[in-house]
């Protein structure tokens, strides 16, 4: 069976799984595999941005965040539909991830990763600060959604997150393999050779950074419906390099990679059954391991593998 | 009217002006060398045409339009296009991405189109590889479409850089020190590649070297830089006889890099 | 009336100074490895933590304050050389977004072991010039403050002397200068991007330690680094003067924004600072200018 093959059946079988958890899994695992499917959503968004166009952001979590509390207090205290308010989110996030882009036109990483990290700073000071509205650190209590006057059951819910996240795994796959796609890694590779090809980078950044901020609007969204509550801490930086791991140990650049390693690492902690902090110990070391280790990640680790073996069988040098 | 005009064009780098006051024009159709020992500030020129450095003074103007100020992707949307001397392919990317990336600008469908991947965008995107299928054709790297580049001999590296330049359909071409790093044999079938090309496509050459039997067999007219400014211009035959140039090149001979 | 006023912004001075103190050394402790290896140590905050807790943990083994803080340094030192040799060295060439990543995971890491260890409590160092304030003239000075002002002009005093006259700390310039030149003159780079962790460790090591009386140990400490990142960009990251220079001036612009405008603005100004700083002069006021794509 050769690799594609192989790939796609992988594929076919996760569908499937997917699609049958709810006849044989209990409520947990349903619940369970709603926070797998918005961490796809979060994970893919990131992928797009950092490992494709390679803009370095530490403020991912903080727009999930913001999707979060804007599609929940519309519910909530706006009585708007979730139908509504979830749009609503994910246009709030973009802009706000568009203006980041200004930033990035001209600051290369590590500037760049400061002015994210001032950003998720004064999101946290923000939701600290409007507390009346935000609940402040003692979080936000949310309404159950409804869609069109009926109130998600179980399994409905875990089915339209199902949907939803795989339109937007498509939708991200899509660009990937389209122009703006392949202007996205040229401008991550070489911004003097992107413009010679007349691609702009800064443009092109501002669409990475508004795409990213869209999928984590619609993270944040999907969230709140899932989970009864936000708590503000659980969208900070910690958050944000879980993000990161996720793209990293599942493969940079790549969807694929973006959905392996969401499922693998949201998992993993599940199996380990400790506090927060042990959770942090683990994602820490298998980021910094995998960093040092295996930068290309579980997909890019096996296309290179792939890619050598079919050069070998070419003849090539 | 020239199809490049450059009028008393001044850069600065840290410090020093690596151009001084150069004035050249170039027709249309021209196969044009630029060539000057190491330092001349070639580089630096062409590095003014593309927009990458800011003319510090005078004007670049292409095509009537007065390009000077304009940032490099905008530049190369108007017809310019560049390889360049260490290559700079998008390493981990295929031969068919590295030319599809070149495409960018002539096959256009928005975001929306793209995410949903449906109508315009899908036609768009065949059109584009048929274009970079044949782009492929033209320079025998059809069967290398899938390899990775980072894979590829030198010598077949520089003829996807050259592919992926000729993407971007420009009106003129600035080929920095294409023949660089080849061997005999190699040298002889890229010089003829891009005579060529020029001539089938209609495409202006503007070829940067600083090796001077290149530059003799390739272009048919010579310009020829040293210390920022320009010395001499001519046919080669004027060039090598020409005693300014033969001092300048003295102490830095024919160095086949 | 004008007496009070006068008394009032020199009382806020005090604290302010004291505060940029703090970030100055942090922001100190952030430039040296940077300098050396141009590694940006995101992870710096939580060896201001770490060095507190071994205070702790030293303390309640019986030792004495005086003999506990040279010890605290060694040993954050010994943390720093470990970090640098396991961690840092792999990925000294890998591109930027490692580089930062790794460093934040290295702070996430030690953080997590700390509150599993500890959990949230908040341990006070008993340090023999903690007390009550001291009048100095119309002023009532909280001697922790005086000591942090103080210990910081000692600190930067030592550290231009290392710089300047010692071996290892010219060699340290050598290599920030120009790392291949500084390895042709015989210089052993690894050792001094060592010795720069180590260092960086122990200055660290010696704002948690000037924390701890003051505002308690606890696992959020490191969360300071933000304002030293500030003070970093403010002064420029290559430059050592920049930092001390951006941390003093963000502890009073923080402390008078603070009492004029309130607590929430005085949360905001820093990364009002860090962002407009980041938009029009991001290599700050005396850093090097090769900054932007």
């Amino acid at each position: 069976m050769t690799a594609i093959r192989l790939a796609h059946a992988a594929i076919a079988a996760a569908a499937l799984f997917a699609l049958a958890l709810p006849l044989f899994g209990s409520s947990y695992h349903v619940y369970l595999g709603e926070l797998i499917l918005i961490n796809i959503v979060a994970a893919v968004g990131l992928n797009l941005l950092t490992g494709n166009c390679g803009q370095i952001s530490l403020c991912h979590a903080s727009l999930m965040a913001i999707g979060a509390y804007t599609t929940a207090l519309l519910t909530t205290r706006a009585g708007v539909t979730y139908a509504a308010a979830l749009p609503a989110g994910i246009v709030v996030t973009t802009l706000l991830g568009a203006s980041l882009s200004y930033p990035a036109r001209r600051l290369s990483g590590l500037y760049l990763a400061l002015v994210t990290l001032g950003f998720l700073e004064v999101v946290s000071i923000a939701i600290e600060e409007f507390s009346d509205l935000t609940g402040g650190v003692r979080g936000l209590k949310l309404v159950k959604p409804e869609l069109a006057g009926w109130p998600f059951g179980t399994n409905t819910l875990y089915y339209f997150v199902l949907v939803v996240t795989a339109l937007a795994v498509c939708g991200g796959w899509n660009i990937q393999r389209s122009r703006y796609g392949r202007a996205f890694n040229a401008v991550r590779q070489s911004a003097i050779v992107a413009q010679a090809l007349a691609i702009p980078p800064g443009g092109i950044k501002l669409l990475a950074f508004s795409i990213a901020a869209a999928f984590a609007g619609l993270a944040g969204g999907l969230f709140t419906a899932v989970v009864g509550f936000i708590d503000p801490t659980e969208f900070d930086i910690s958050a944000s390099l879980r993000q990161i791991t996720f793209i990293v140990v599942g493969g940079l650049g790549s969807v694929v990679g973006s959905v392996v390693g969401a499922v693998v690492l949201t998992l993993l902690p599940e199996a380990l059954r400790g506090a927060k902090e042990y959770g942090d110990v683990v994602y820490s070391a298998i980021l910094l391991g995998a960093l040092v280790l295996a930068p290309k990640g579980i997909v890019g680790s096996l296309a290179s593998l792939h890619s050598r073996r079919r050069a070998a069988k070419d003849g090539l040098p | 009217m020239s199809l490049l005009r450059l009028d008393d064009v001044f850069v600065n780098f840290g410090g020093v002006a690596a151009v001084r006051g150069v004035t050249m024009r170039v027709e249309a159709g021209e196969i044009r060398g630029l060539i000057g020992p190491n330092g001349a500030g070639k580089t630096s020129l062409i590095n003014a045409i593309t927009g990458i450095v800011p003319a510090n003074g005078g004007a670049v103007v292409f095509a009537g339009h007065d390009i000077t100020a304009l940032a490099p992707d905008v530049i190369s949307g108007r017809g310019i296009g560049r390889t360049f001397q260490h290559v700079e392919l998008f390493r981990e990317e295929s031969v068919l991405d590295n030319v599809l990336t070149g495409l960018y600008r002539h096959h256009v469908y928005g975001v929306l189109a793209a995410i949903t991947g449906f109508g315009s965008a899908r036609r768009v995107e065949d059109a584009a590889r048929r274009e970079a299928a044949a782009l492929l054709d033209a320079f025998a790297l059809a069967s290398l479409a899938a390899a990775p580049v980072s894979d590829l001999p030198f010598g077949i590296q520089k003829r996807v850089d050259l592919a992926r330049a000729l993407a971007v359909r420009p009106r003129l071409l600035l080929l920095d020190e294409p023949i660089s790093g080849m061997s005999e044999s190699e040298a002889d079938a890229a010089i003829a590649t891009i005579r060529t090309l020029a001539r089938e496509r209609a495409i202006t050459l503007l070829v940067v070297e600083h090796n001077m039997r290149v530059m003799m067999r390739l272009a048919e007219r010579i310009t020829v830089m040293h210390q920022g400014a320009i010395i001499a211009e001519g046919t080669p035959a004027e060039i090598r006889d020409n005693p300014a140039v033969v001092e300048a090149y003295l102490g830095d001979e024919d160095d086949d890099a | 009336m004008a007496l009070m006023t006068w008394r009032i912004a020199l009382q806020l001075a005090l604290s302010g100074l004291s505060v940029g103190s703090i970030y100055a050394i942090v922001a100190l402790s952030l430039a040296i490895p940077f300098k050396a290896s141009r590694v940006l140590n995101f992870a710096q905050g939580e060896l201001v933590t770490l060095g507190a807790y071994i205070g702790l943990v030293l303390t309640s083994y019986g030792l004495p304050y005086p003999a506990m803080v040279p010890a605290t340094l060694v040993i954050a030192a010994a943390f720093g050389i470990l970090i640098e040799r396991l961690f840092i060295r792999p990925i000294v060439a890998a591109p930027e977004f490692t580089l930062v990543i790794a460093t934040f995971a290295i702070g996430l890491i030690i953080r997590a072991l700390i509150r599993i260890h500890w959990q949230d409590n908040v341990f006070f160092l008993p340090a023999p010039y903690a007390g009550p304030a001291v009048p100095i003239g119309p002023l009532r000075a909280n001697p922790s403050y005086l000591v942090i002002i103080g210990s910081t002009a000692v600190l930067v005093a030592l550290l231009v002397l290392f710089f300047q006259r010692t071996r290892l700390g010219k060699a340290m310039r050598a290599v920030a200068f120009n790392e291949t030149a500084a390895r042709l003159m015989g210089i052993s780079v690894n050792r001094v991007f060592g010795s720069a962790w180590a260092l960086s460790a122990a200055i660290g090591a010696v704002a948690g330690l000037l924390l701890a009386p003051v505002v308690g140990i606890n696992p959020e400490l490191g969360h300071l680094i933000l304002k030293a990142l500030v003070a970093a960009v403010i002064g420029g990251f290559g430059s050592l003067g920049g930092a001390v220079f951006g941390g003093l001036l963000l502890g009073l612009l923080e402390t008078y924004a603070g009492a004029m405008f309130g607590a929430a603005l005085k949360e905001i100004i820093p990364f009002g600072i860090l962002i407009a700083f980041l938009l029009v002069r991001p290599q700050g006021l005396w850093g090097a200018t090769q900054v932007r794509v």
